[in-house]
Parts: structure tokens; C-alpha cells; sequence
């Protein structure tokens, strides 16, 4: 028998030498999300200049009637949205899913394209189709009435509820529709049988089996409604009221009042959490799964003459989120003067040519908005993939990997402003000072996106056997080896569904980015915010259809991947 | 201008510039030669401006970069705090970006000064300067007067007859404007905190209660007024000169008003910073704003010259005949951060 | 020296014992199969061996290095052996060729030999003609065989199995079955195989451990462990069986209605006072009368409570006079009782088993 090993020489050729990469996977974990949530509560009880303990920031932060109208503001404008988001997207869902109204591809389509634009984008559509004075609508109706000012007011809280809902309706059309889709006729048939009619049958049956996929939806707008940046910014402003967004933006005016913002974000954060908790009970509940349970047989329910009236209100819902806005948009992209009209003297290209080519500083912002959601999609998909394994594999313990999974998940409940406020506060200073650089709005990117990246690479960990691995380890090769010849081969597909995933919302991202970029670090949706300063929405829908542009292209090629619900299903789910 | 025509034939007048180039660097006096050879090794600098808009700005650059080859101009147009912010975060992230920095809000300049954040320099073009202007320098090099602009009434003259037009600021405050007037915010715009620290001077704070009833739009830049003019989203404005009229030049239907109770003169100074990534070109940048071939670009852009001996663009009113009035320095630099709050208490935002 | 040596190996996951003390040497070249229930221990015991998992207490060796110990373990891919999964794991994305060579490949061999052995193996597993093709284009039983190759290529020090039949289904099982014994007998690997097949176990292996409960219960040749189950366990998991309790007095031990010699009782030891015997049902033979003292039988009447005809043979229930418990017998189909019929029935004293 041969000499025994130093105990040192067995530990080492024991050890499982992987072991060092989930260990990085969990410290970077814990600096993307731990960290900053941390810094961001430990800031809000700071002051500012000498590091002591006070309560001051938030007597600052809740001390003055603005500031409390800004969060009443917003729980108005949420409870208002998320309503008026039912209005819009639960008879489309249940024209889609239910019935035989023609026209059910348009419909989808359009509802797509929603999703697709930027609502920020949306709010400059609507300041053009809306604007008190100039607004195409307003012009349309003094041209057809001879009134001498327009009725509508985009610059306004019912304009900004408008324009709210136009861009979150789709996840209430999603959550309802995939719901209704699993509610057999059956069921139906037997309420029908005992003599209910079809209005009563769809009140009294359907509705209450669809019902908890309504409240996460509600829940869900409610809160995106809340945590929005962009469309309040173009809109309350001018419109002068405040919501808790842009009242935190403000906080960050020079002297930047970080202390106070981390103050007052914590009710944006504890309201988040907790109706999260909410939905996430809601959607557990029993009779929900039992719906999940046998679809059973499925039949359209004949409208007869009003499918006709059916198609005609989703078409309006379509046409206020859709085709007017991008109709808008497209005109003054390519005009030399929105207020000009259509008209060939009034077409040119320059916007676009400005912006791509001319102008270093939106040429820059272009390749920088590539880059920074391109790196952040891969880190994002790198860590989402390490913790998914590290938890799957159980190579930690469970309850270390239900925490894990836990902290992967968590920025999903965190308004992407409060996380940028989190990044700003633990990543400006040493030891880890990022900022100014790409790294943090990179960094910060990948963690806003990580839940998304993680719910794809937990599901793609799981359809994998792991006794394919444990194969490739006991004809020799290592953990790496495994991955690299197996796992990363049969995850490619889904990967790069995933990375599609988290690189469109990654290019559009403005309410976390509009606080991390500087000038050397801009990307086009804080250009595109910046540029609102001046008034000039030629260039604002310039930079606008490009980015529409660059999300269209990766969508088309997400189709080829996973098929034509990837988009709304997974993001949505 | 159609900048496709234009790129076409770059490769065709690049010989001619050059020779054009070569000619006027020869006639260079010593100190310029010197600079410009320093600031070619930069390659290129950055300026923050809140001076001028986007096309002016971009117009001044296009004219240093033809005056002095090699040396590229980049700049990043936007409100005036929103360039000292960036500017400030660039201190704190310790990258610097800006080698000249451009306000119009002039209490940002002793700000910086204090902290040692600008390098003192005296311009070798410092005396070309209308005398009247170099009171506004700083007194030991830290900073000059690049631009002067006026900030006025404007309007839409498709919508507003001549005739009914406000002559005077109080005229704003008309009923009849009511939902039809357009200004910017004093918390962006140095433009704009300068003009309403006038305004509380002249008429006191109820100027502005009363301006509320009338339900102004608030931009942020002052030259957001413009665009809200020609997109008749308004009618009449509190609005800058320059980007005004540079607007009218193009076929827009704008007029100005010189207002009888006087226009505001904007004097905004320029520095370059002590961190300055490029501190030679940023100084050449700064002898470029006080030379002739800046001083024709602005006056083409409608602001007024800083330099003596520059012929106002045609038509452009003289300025003996205008009323000018301006807060004094103190008035400004204290004014500005009071009006701020003021501002957002009566109007909300 | 044996080739791999498990000492009072333990695996507990928190309070669950899964694998408790277990001991097994395999001598080189021996196949011995870990049989038992599902949850008996036998797949921990086997990834235990592999390596994925560390024991909680005790050492596995190989070759006389220790291999495995609670502190650390080497990892399965320095440990030269191989496994053959239930799932097969195939790897999809890689052709049957590729598949088989990976672990020559892993292992630094050159090209042109990957490809010889390679195709060397796919003739001996009958696959030559399926080199190219992809996982999913296989039939069960061909993956099973592609799995069997890729283990068997790399000459492994140890070759591990587990339950690599149950997906088959039953006539392509008792086939492969044979496949595993042949290719053992042609190559002779040192082999664990995990099953919970009692006939799977007793076709390929040279000895057999039945596992209960994390414990080893029995390791024997398959027809000892048949024939002589040392416990209640082992004698009713592998096939059927009666058990009869009896009691000792002098030199006899005496049964329900019957009694045999003390000597005649298998027992290892000291035989207790209360005795608990196992007897196959094969071992029970009917009689419609009594063949009679003279016959040289001993047989003692009973009478048939229930029967089954499952074709191959009957299946009764008889009771014995004063006894609660009926036995099982199986008789040829040609040997007919009617329910109530008395009978008599003679026991095979020989195959009296005295369980511990």
C-alpha cells in the first residue's frame, strides 16, 4: 500500500475544486442584493455628513405636505391605473379566450405591440395626441366642433392614469386569459344545464374561478403603476403634481439628498413587499390550483351579432395603447415639425440620421444601451444559472438554498428606483466605488432582471436530469466538464430565450438607469428622458422607434427560439 | 442643411480645409500656437453647457473644430443644474468628464471656486471684451463671461396678433393668457432662476401667485418655450432670445417683445476645471469663445457679442434701444436657491 | 486483497438513518448485487461508492486506499469506476459514437484509439450499425445498451448499476438480463449492482446482499440465500415462503401437529427455545390419503381453506389442526383439491430452515 497522504495533500485532492465558483455566485448574490438593500436602510438612518444615527431624514422626507401629497398622489394613481387596467384587459381576455369574436390575431398582435413599447415612449405618443393646445385630439375636435380649446389634458392625474393602464393592461389580459384558458366548458355547461344563462354563467361561474388570477393581475399593475418613473416624469411634472417617483428623483437634485430618499422610498419598498406576500398567497390558494387541475373540452361561446361589438372595444382598447401612439410617434420621427402635420414637405430622416450617426453623444448611447443590457443579461443569466444549480443540485443545504433562491428572486419586488437608490448608496464610495463607471448601471441591470433570468435557468436546471451529469463525472470528467459538454449544450436554446428575456427589458430600462448613468454612461432611455427638458419630441420619438427597433428584432428572434408566447408568458409569469 | 450632401462631400473639402487650416495657423500668435499644439496632444474635449441650445451648441463646436483641427469639441447640452449635477457626480465617482463647464445659473461659479474645483487661467483674448461685460468676470481668473443673451416675452405670432401681444411682464399675468403661457423651472434653468429672481424683485412674490391662476406650463429648460410656442400647445412665453429667434429664422411663426419694464440681460460665465481631462484644449476652448469667429456664430444665433467690434446680425435691434435690467450679482447667487423653494411651494412641482 | 471494501459505512440525513453499519468486500471480478425494498439504503449505499455522497461514518476502500471517509471524499471522477443509471442518462445533444468515447476522451486517449475501442464495444453490445445515430432515435433496450457500452469502454475499476432494468419492460428485461451476465462473464469488471428485483439479482449476480431498513440482512450466493435465509426478512423477500413457529423440548422440536429431530434443523448456533422455521411452498407436498407409516412418509392431515389456479401451478391455503396461520403449497397443475377437502400433506424436513 502506498504511503499515506499528507492530510492537507487528501483534503486538496478530495476537494471538489467547483466549490470556488458558487462560492463567487453567492458572494456576488449577496453584493447585487444584499448589499444595497442594506446600504439603502442603513443610509435612511444617516446623516448625511457625519455617519451618525438620527432620525432626521425621515422628519425630512415626511415633514412637508408635498411630499406627503406626492405618496397619496401615488396610491391614487395606482388604485386608479390598476382599475382602469380591469376595464381594458379583462373583456379583451375574455373575448380572446372565450368566445368566437373574429379578429382574435389582430387583437393578440396589437396587444403585443403594447407590450413591446416603452410606456415612458407611450407618454410621448399621448403628450402628442393629447397635449392641451396642440394635441392632435384636441386640434381634431376644435377643427369638428369650432370649441374654441380642446377637452383633453394629457398633463394631468386622469392623463397619467390613462397612459398608465394603456401599458399595463397586457398583464392583466395575460394573467386572465391563461386563468380562462384552463376553465373547461364543462363547467359552464353544467351551470347552463340548471337553466343560468350565459351572462349569468360567465358572471356567477367564470368569473369567480378566474378571480384569483384577477387580484395577482391587480396586485401586480397596482404596483407597476406605483414604481413607474418615466411616464410621470413627462407628465405629472408638467401637469405640476408629484408621485413618490419623481419626488425620490427629485431628492437627488443637487446636493443629491440621499439619506431622505432612502427615507422616503420605504414605503414604496414595504408597500411592494407586502402586496406581493399578498399575491403570492392569493394565487396559492386551493381553488385556484383546482382550475389548474383537467382542462376538460373547450368551446368558443357564440356571440352572434355582438361579436362584432366585442371586436369593436377591443380594437378602441388596442387603439389608444397601439395604433394611435405609434402613429403619432412615427410622424414626428420623421418630421421636421411634429406641429406641421402630415405632409412630404415635413418628412425627413434627420432625426434618425442625428441620432444614430451625428451626434456622439446619442451615437454613444446607442452602443452603450447594446452593451450594458447585453453584459447585464449574461451576468444576470451566469448568477440566475449558478444559484439555480447550487440549489438544485443541492450542494448547499435546503434551508441555505431556499434562501438562495429567496435573495435571486427578491428584486423582483423592488421598485427598480428604490434598487437604484440602494446601488447608488452602496456603490459611490470605497470600496466599491462604481460609480460613474458602466459597471454599476451594468451591475445594477442584471439585478433588476435577475428574477427573470432565474425563474428561465431554474425551469432549464430542472428539465435536466441530474444523472446526466453524475454520468459525466464517474467516466471521469469534472463538475466543469459536465456543465460544459452537457448542460450547456442542452440549455442553449433556453439560455438564449433567456437572455432575449432579460436583454429587451435591459435596453428600456429608465427608472433605475436615470439615477446610476453619467454622461460617459448614457443609454437611450435617459437620453431619450433627457432630451425631454428641451421639448424636443422629434427626437424623443426618434430615439423612441429606434428602441422599439432594437426590442422588435430580438422579439422576432425569441419567436424562431420558443414560439410566439414567450414574451407575454414569461415575463408576465 | 442636409447633412447627407454634407457628409458626401467631406472627403472632397477636407483638402481645402486643411489648406485653409495651415494658412490661418500660420498667422497664429505664439501663446495660441502653443496651446493649440498642447491641446491636440488631449485629441478632444468635453464642455457641459447650459449656454446655448442644442443646435447653437453644436454649431459653436463645428466652428472650433474647423478653427483648430485635431482638436475635437464634444459637448452635452442640458439645464443648467442638470450639468452641475452631473458635474458633481463626476467629482464623486472621480471621473472627469468636463474639461469646460458652461452655466447660466452664475451661483454655481463661486460655489465651485471656493472648493478649489477650477483652474485659474487668464485668457490672452480676455480684452476683446465689450467693457461693459467685464464686470461680470471673476476678479482673480477663475471664470469669464462667454455669453450675454436676453431673456424676454415671446410669442406665437400665427395665434397672437402683434397688437395683443403683452408688453410687459405684468402683462403675462392677463386672464386672457390664462392656459396659454409657457416658462421653465428655476430649479433647472439658470435662465429661468435669474428671471424669476428678477421678477420677485421688481413685483414680489404675488407676481408669481397671480402667474399660478393663469396655469402656465412649466418646462424645465427655458428653451422649452420655444418648442411649446410652435407646437401651439401655448401662445405667449417667458423665453430666450436667441433660440427664439434662431426658430423664427426657420419659418416658425415666433416673435419676440422687448418688454417695456426691460428684458433681462443673461450674462453667463465659462471655466475650466481644475480636473479637466483636457485643460488645454478647455483653456483654447475658452480664448476660442472670446475671439471673433465664436463671437459671429452666437450673434448669427441671435445672442449678443461678448466681444467688442462684431456687427449685430441683420435686422437684430440695437442694444442701445432696448431696456436692459439685471439683478445684481449678490441678488442672484442668494436669490436663486430661495426662489427655488418658493417656486415649487406656489406651483407644486 | 479484496478490490472494494465498504466498513461499517453509515449514512444518516438528519435524523433519517438511510445506510446504517453496512460491511461488504468484493473481491476483483465478483458481481454482487444490493437487493432490497425501495428505501432500504441500496442507492445511497451505491452513490456512496461512486462518490457522490460521503458517508456519515465508516470508510469505503479500493484497492486498499481509502476512498471515502466522513471528512472527505474523492471525488467520483478520479475514482476510475463507472455507473449505469436507471434513466440511462444519455446524454441527447452527443451521437451514440460520442456518447461511448467520452469517457475515452475525458481520459486523453487519441482519436484513432477512441474510435477503435469505440466500435469495438458497439459490435459486443450489437449497436455498430447505430454509431451515428442520436439518443432519441433509440428504443429503450438500444439506450440501455449504449449506456451498458460507455461504461464497459473505459475498463473501469469498479462498475456500478443502478436498477438499470426497471424501465424496460418485461420481456426485454428477462433479455437484458442475460446481456448484463454475459458481459460480465466476457469481461469480468468488479461490478455493484443496485436492484429490487429478486429474480434480476439471482440472474446476474455471484452473490447477493439484501439490504432492509439501511442494514444488511444476508450476503450469499443466490441459491444459498434461497435456500437458507438466516433471516424472517430475507426468507420473505426472496420468493415465497411459510414460516412455523415450533418449541425445542429434549431432542426433538415440536410443531403444530408434527415434530422433526433437533439434528435435522439447519442452525447455525446453539438452537433457542422458541423456534421459528421457513419452508418454501414448493417444499410442501399434498396427498388425497394418507400414504401410510409404511410409505416411509410422514405426513400430517390438514384441509385446503383456499386455492388459486394462476396456470403454471396451484396455489392453496391449508390449515393445520390447531394452528391459526394456513401454509402455502404449490402443486403441479395436475394435482386438483377441492376447498374443504381434508388432506394430507407431507413436510420436506430437509428444507426446514431455523430463522434468526
Amino acid at each position: 500500500m502506498a504511503a499515506a497522504p499528507s492530510a492537507f495533500g487528501q483534503w486538496w485532492r478530495n476537494l471538489d475544486k467547483s466549490a470556488w465558483v458558487w462560492v463567487l455566485a453567492i458572494v456576488v448574490l449577496v453584493l447585487l442584493v444584499v448589499n444595497p438593500l442594506l446600504r439603502l436602510l442603513i443610509v435612511s438612518f444617516q446623516q448625511p455628513d457625519t455617519g451618525a444615527y438620527t432620525l432626521a431624514n425621515y422628519a425630512a422626507a415626511y415633514g412637508r405636505s408635498r411630499y406627503v401629497d406626492a405618496l397619496v398622489n401615488s396610491l391614487i394613481l395606482g388604485v386608479s391605473a390598476a382599475s382602469l387596467c380591469l376595464v381594458f384587459g379583462l373583456p379583451l381576455a375574455w373575448a380572446v379566450s372565450r368566445t368566437d369574436m373574429p379578429g382574435k390575431n389582430l387583437v393578440w398582435i396589437s396587444i403585443l405591440g403594447t407590450f413591446i413599447i416603452p410606456p415612458y415612449l407611450g407618454a410621448v405618443g399621448w403628450i402628442l395626441l393629447a397635449g392641451p393646445n396642440a394635441g392632435w385630439l384636441n386640434r381634431l375636435v376644435v377643427e369638428l366642433t369650432g370649441m374654441e380649446k380642446g377637452p383633453f389634458n394629457i398633463y394631468s392625474m386622469t392623463g397619467l392614469v390613462l397612459v398608465t393602464a394603456c401599458y399595463s393592461f397586457p398583464y392583466v389580459f395575460v394573467f386572465t386569459k391563461s386563468a380562462l384558458d384552463l376553465v373547461s366548458s364543462e363547467m359552464e355547461d353544467a351551470a347552463n344545464i340548471l337553466g343560468s344563462g350565459q351572462l349569468r354563467t360567465t358572471l356567477s361561474i367564470t368569473l369567480p374561478l378566474v378571480l384569483p388570477a384577477i387580484l395577482a393581475a391587480y396586485i401586480l399593475v397596482f404596483l407597476e403603476a406605483i414604481a413607474l418613473f418615466g411616464s410621470p416624469a413627462l407628465l405629472a411634472l408638467p401637469g405640476r403634481f408629484h408621485v413618490v417617483t419623481t419626488q425620490l428623483w427629485q431628492f437627488f437634485e443637487y446636493p443629491p439628498k440621499v439619506g431622505v430618499a432612502a427615507a422616503y422610498s420605504m414605503p414604496l419598498l414595504c408597500i411592494t413587499v407586502f402586496l406581493f406576500w399578498l399575491q403570492r398567497r392569493v394565487t396559492r390558494r386551493k381553488g385556484y390550483v383546482s382550475l389548474t387541475g383537467k382542462g376538460g373540452e373547450r368551446r368558443p361561446i357564440a356571440l352572434g351579432g355582438w361579436k362584432w361589438a366585442m371586436l369593436g372595444y377591443c380594437l378602441a382598447v388596442c387603439t389608444l395603447s397601439f395604433f394611435m401612439p405609434m402613429v403619432v410617434t412615427c410622424q414626428a420621427a420623421f418630421a421636421k415639425a411634429w406641429g406641421r402635420g402630415f405632409s412630404l414637405d415635413n418628412l425627413t430622416l434627420d432625426n434618425l440620421y442625428f441620432t444614430l450617426f451625428e451626434n456622439t453623444l446619442t451615437r454613444n448611447a446607442t452602443l452603450n444601451t447594446f452593451t450594458y443590457a447585453g453584459s447585464a443579461a449574461l451576468i444576470a443569466i451566469a448568477l440566475a444559472l449558478c444559484v439555480a444549480y447550487i440549489v438544485n443540485r443541492q450542494l448547499v443545504g435546503r434551508h441555505a438554498g431556499d434562501l438562495l433562491s429567496f435573495l435571486t428572486m427578491a428584486p423582483f419586488v423592488i421598485p427598480g428606483i428604490v434598487l437604484a437608490i440602494g446601488f447608488y448608496a452602496a456603490y459611490t464610495r470605497p470600496p466599491l466605488a462604481l460609480y460613474g463607471s458602466a459597471w454599476i448601471l451594468i451591475l445594477a441591470f442584471a439585478t433588476r432582471f435577475l428574477p427573470i433570468a432565474y425563474a428561465n435557468s431554474n425551469a432549464a436546471i430542472r428539465s435536466i436530469n441530474p444523472e446526466l451529469e453524475d454520468a459525466v463525472r464517474i467516466l471521469g470528467g469534472t463538475r466543469f466538464t459536465a456543465i460544459r459538454r452537457v448542460v450547456a449544450p442542452l440549455l442553449n436554446r433556453s439560455l438564449a430565450g433567456a437572455f432575449i428575456l432579460v436583454f429587451i427589458p435591459g435596453t428600456r430600462e429608465l427608472s433605475s438607469a436615470i439615477f446610476l448613468s453619467s454622461i460617459n454612461t448614457q443609454v437611450l432611455s435617459v437620453l431619450l428622458f433627457d432630451k425631454s427638458d428641451e421639448g424636443n419630441f422629434e427626437m424623443l420619438a426618434a430615439i423612441g422607434l429606434i428602441m422599439v427597433f432594437i426590442t422588435v428584432v430580438f422579439i422576432l428572434i425569441g419567436f424562431r427560439l420558443m414560439g410566439r408566447d414567450f414574451m407575454l408568458r414569461r415575463t408576465a409569469a | 442643411m442636409n447633412r447627407y450632401a454634407n457628409g458626401c462631400c467631406v472627403a472632397l473639402l477636407g483638402a481645402a480645409l486643411s489648406l485653409a487650416a495651415a494658412c490661418a495657423y500660420a498667422q497664429m500668435p505664439a501663446w495660441e500656437k502653443e496651446l493649440y499644439e498642447a491641446a491636440k496632444k488631449e485629441k478632444q474635449f468635453t464642455v457641459y453647457s447650459a449656454h446655448y441650445n442644442t443646435e447653437g451648441m453644436a454649431n459653436l463646436c463645428a466652428a472650433f473644430d474647423k478653427k483648430y483641427p485635431g482638436v475635437k469639441c464634444n459637448f452635452v447640452r442640458t439645464t443648467a443644474q442638470v450639468a452641475f449635477q452631473r458635474l458633481q457626480q463626476d467629482l464623486q465617482a472621480n471621473t472627469a468628464v468636463a474639461s469646460v463647464f458652461s452655466s447660466t445659473d452664475v451661483s454655481h461659479y463661486p460655489d465651485l471656486k471656493k472648493r478649489g474645483l477650477l483652474l485659474q487661467y487668464r485668457p490672452n483674448n480676455l480684452g476683446k471684451m465689450v467693457d461693459s461685460l467685464k464686470q461680470y468676470n471673476d476678479a482673480e481668473n477663475f471664470y469669464w463671461v462667454t455669453s450675454a443673451a436676453l431673456m424676454l416675452i415671446t410669442y406665437n405670432n400665427a395665434l397672437v396678433a402683434e397688437k395683443d401681444a403683452p408688453k410687459n411682464w405684468p402683462d403675462l399675468l392677463d386672464p386672457r393668457w390664462k392656459g396659454k403661457v409657457s416658462i421653465g423651472h428655476p430649479a433647472f434653468s439658470g435662465y429661468v432662476g435669474t428671471w424669476v429672481v428678477l421678477m420677485r424683485k421688481l413685483y414680489g412674490w404675488q407676481y408669481f401667485d397671480k402667474l399660478e391662476k393663469n396655469q402656465p406650463q412649466i418646462g424645465r429648460s427655458v428653451n422649452d418655450t420655444v418648442t411649446m410656442l410652435n407646437a401651439k400647445e401655448r401662445w405667449v412665453a417667458a423665453g430666450p432670445e436667441g433660440t427664439t429667434l434662431q426658430s423664427r429664422d426657420k419659418g416658425n411663426p415666433l416673435s419676440v417683445v422687448y418688454p417695456t419694464d426691460g428684458s433681462l440681460l443673461m450674462v453667463s460665465p465659462s471655466s475650466v476645471q481644475k480636473n479637466a481631462p483636457a485643460p488645454n484644449a478647455g483653456k483654447l476652448f475658452i480664448e476660442f469663445l472670446l475671439d471673433k469667429e465664436a463671437a459671429e456664430v452666437q450673434v448669427r444665433d441671435h445672442a449678443m457679442s461678448v466681444i467688442k467690434g462684431i456687427k449685430p446680425a441683420p435686422g437684430a435691434k440695437p442694444v442701445e434701444e432696448i431696456k436692459l435690467v439685471r439683478p445684481t450679482e449678490e441678488e442672484i447667487t442668494k436669490g436663486i436657491p430661495e426662489v427655488k423653494e418658493q417656486f415649487r411651494n406656489t406651483f407644486g412641482v | 486483497m479484496s478490490k472494494l471494501v465498504l466498513r461499517n459505512v453509515s449514512r444518516t440525513f438528519g435524523s433519517f438513518s438511510a445506510v446504517e453499519d453496512f460491511n461488504l468486500a468484493l473481491e476483483e471480478g465478483e458481481l454482487v448485487s444490493l437487493l432490497g425494498p425501495s428505501g432500504c439504503g441500496k442507492t445511497t449505499t451505491l452513490r456512496m461508492i461512486a462518490g457522490f455522497m460521503a458517508p456519515t461514518a465508516g470508510t469505503i476502500e479500493l484497492d486498499g486506499e481509502v476512498i471515502s471517509s466522513p471528512g472527505s471524499s474523492l471525488p467520483p471522477e478520479k475514482r476510475q469506476m463507472s455507473m449505469i443509471f436507471q434513466s440511462y442518462a444519455i446524454w441527447p445533444n452527443m451521437t451514440v459514437a460520442e456518447n461511448v468515447g467520452f469517457g475515452l476522451t475525458v481520459r486523453k486517449l487519441k482519436g484513432d484509439e477512441v474510435r477503435s475501442r469505440v466500435d469495438e464495444i458497439l459490435e459486443v453490445v450489437q449497436l455498430g450499425a447505430l454509431r451515428d445515430r442520436y439518443p432519441a432515435e433509440l428504443s429503450g433496450g438500444q439506450q440501455q445498451r449504449v449506456a451498458l457500452a460507455r461504461s464497459i469502454v473505459v475498463k473501469p475499476s469498479v462498475l456500478l448499476l443502478d436498477e438499470p432494468l426497471s424501465n424496460l419492460d418485461a420481456n426485454l428485461r428477462e433479455e437484458m438480463r442475460f446481456e448484463i451476465r454475459r458481459l460480465h462473464d466476457e469481461f469480468r469488471i468488479t461490478t455493484v449492482y443496485v436492484t429490487h428485483d429478486q429474480a434480476e439479482a439471482m440472474v446476474t449476480s455471484d452473490r447477493i446482499a439484501v439490504m432492509n431498513r439501511g442494514r444488511v440482512e444476508q450476503v450469499d450466493a443466490p441459491y444459498a440465500l434461497y435456500g437458507r435465509p438466516k433471516t424472517r426478512f430475507v426468507a420473505g423477500f426472496i420468493g415465497r415462503t411459510n414460516f412455523i413457529e415450533g418449541k425445542a423440548n429434549g431432542d426433538e422440536v415440536h410443531f403444530g401437529g408434527f415434530s422433526v429431530s433437533r439434528q435435522s434443523l439447519h442452525s447455525e448456533g446453539a438452537l433457542p427455545q422458541d423456534v421459528l422455521v421457513s419452508i418454501r411452498p414448493q417444499s410442501i407436498h399434498m396427498f388425497k390419503q394418507d400414504p401410510g407409516a409404511g410409505s416411509g412418509r410422514r405426513c400430517v392431515q390438514a384441509s385446503v381453506q383456499r386455492r388459486a389456479y394462476v396456470g403454471e401451478y396451484w396455489d392453496y391455503h391449508v390449515t393445520l389442526p390447531g394452528t391459526a396461520q394456513p401454509l402455502r403449497v404449490t402443486a403441479r397443475p395436475q394435482e386438483v383439491f377441492q376447498v374443504n377437502e381434508p388432506v394430507w400433506i407431507e413436510i420436506d424436513t430437509t428444507q426446514l430452515t431455523v430463522i434468526a
